[in-house]
């Protein structure tokens, strides 16, 4: 074992104890499913169904996701036990849908159907990009998250703020695993790995884009509970930086360069057939 | 320095930046209408401090509403250091 896969096997194994120790929840017996209020707005319905669509798209995260890594024991014991966290909360979000009577087990069933139509791939192509994605990416679902707990609050709702809390507090617990591994990436290599949060940054984007049914028009509606764009430096980008000890300034080069690359791609003319 | 010179600084840099001319920016100018994406605003507000030696600290930044207000916070961190 190389001393990088050492310690990305120790890291996971601390998140791992962690987990067992202080973080598992059980849909069946922890959530209080008698406090559904089946007076909540469609809204709410709408947002957690959209939650939901994405968590659903786990078959093609996990598939994707675990080859990446799978050089490195840690991180792929991780995604493993990552895709089983995941999976209940795609579970508890369907089972509040019909419990709250918002949705039938048929449409449920639909949904799925409309959502395995289509097929997320693998946005970036290596190990460490895929790391910083997964990071970025769980912080912003971890923020999202945090604001829908709110508005489950303000509406009466104790079933889905109770989902919403559990399925938040696993959500940074993955967001600190992917942190502490770019950690260890930065001191491997720093330049690289700055390299690589640039160009992850500069083309993110959540893995339901484009794939989930009527994405745009869900988005609308996260953006009327809250979620939008300008949360993303506050809660997402800023904090990243500021626990992964990198200066904004520190960023600015790499980032340039990524904004520049990405800008070029998008001005190049289109070779359609050239590849065929 | 006055508001008038910042904004035209910011004009610059931020060309520079989003590759695309800010003719009609004026102080009062919502930094989310002019289509420059969080990320590209970062990197304008970075390269901005670069050149005029200052930094504004990151809980700063997140007040941010207009060019106004980006032009003020680094006439305020001119003044300080001056």
């Amino acid at each position: 074992m190389t001393q990088l896969a050492e310690r990305l096997y120790r890291e996971y194994m601390t998140f791992f104890e962690k987990a067992e120790r202080e973080r598992r929840w059980n849909v069946f017996n922890d959530v209080p499913w008698d406090r559904v209020n089946k007076d909540a707005s469609e809204e709410l319905a709408l947002c957690a169904e959209t939650f939901c669509s994405v968590e659903m798209y786990l078959p093609d995260y996990v598939s994707g996701g675990i080859n990446v890594v799978r050089n490195y024991f840690g991180q792929a014991w991780f995604q493993a036990n990552w895709a089983y966290e995941e999976s209940k909360h795609s579970l508890a979000l369907t089972h509040y849908l019909v419990r709250s009577g918002k949705r039938t087990e048929q449409q449920m069933f639909e949904l799925q159907g409309r959502i395995f139509a289509k097929q997320w791939s693998l946005p970036f192509n290596t190990p460490r990009q895929m790391t910083f994605y997964g990071c970025v990416q769980e912080m912003a679902t971890f923020v999202i998250y945090l604001k829908h707990r709110e508005r489950a609050a303000a509406e009466q709702d104790e079933c889905l703020r109770t989902i919403y809390d559990f399925v938040a507090r696993d959500e940074i617990a993955h967001c600190r695993f992917y942190q502490n591994v770019i950690k260890i990436l930065l001191e491997e290599d720093r330049s690289g790995t700055l390299a690589d949060m640039a160009h992850v940054f500069a083309n993110f984007e959540m893995p339901g884009v484009g794939i989930v049914p009527d994405y745009d028009e869900r988005i609308l509606k996260m953006r009327e509970a809250g979620v939008d764009r300008s949360l993303f430096i506050q809660k997402v980008y800023m904090p990243i930086l500021k626990y992964l000890g990198v200066g904004r300034h520190e960023m600015l080069a790499a980032q340039r360069t990524a904004i520049d690359a990405k800008r070029d791609r998008a001005a190049e003319p289109q070779h359609q057939g050239l590849s065929a | 320095m006055d508001q008038t010179k910042l904004l035209e600084i910011f004009k610059t840099v931020a060309t520079r930046v989003d590759r695309k001319e800010f003719p009609s920016v004026v102080l009062t100018s919502v930094i989310t209408d002019l289509g420059i994406d969080s990320l590209s605003m970062m990197q304008i507000v970075g390269e901005m401090e670069t050149e005029l030696g200052v930094m504004i600290p990151d809980e700063d930044l997140v007040e941010l509403v207009t060019v106004g207000d980006l032009c003020k916070k680094v006439g305020e961190r001119l003044e300080a250091a001056a």
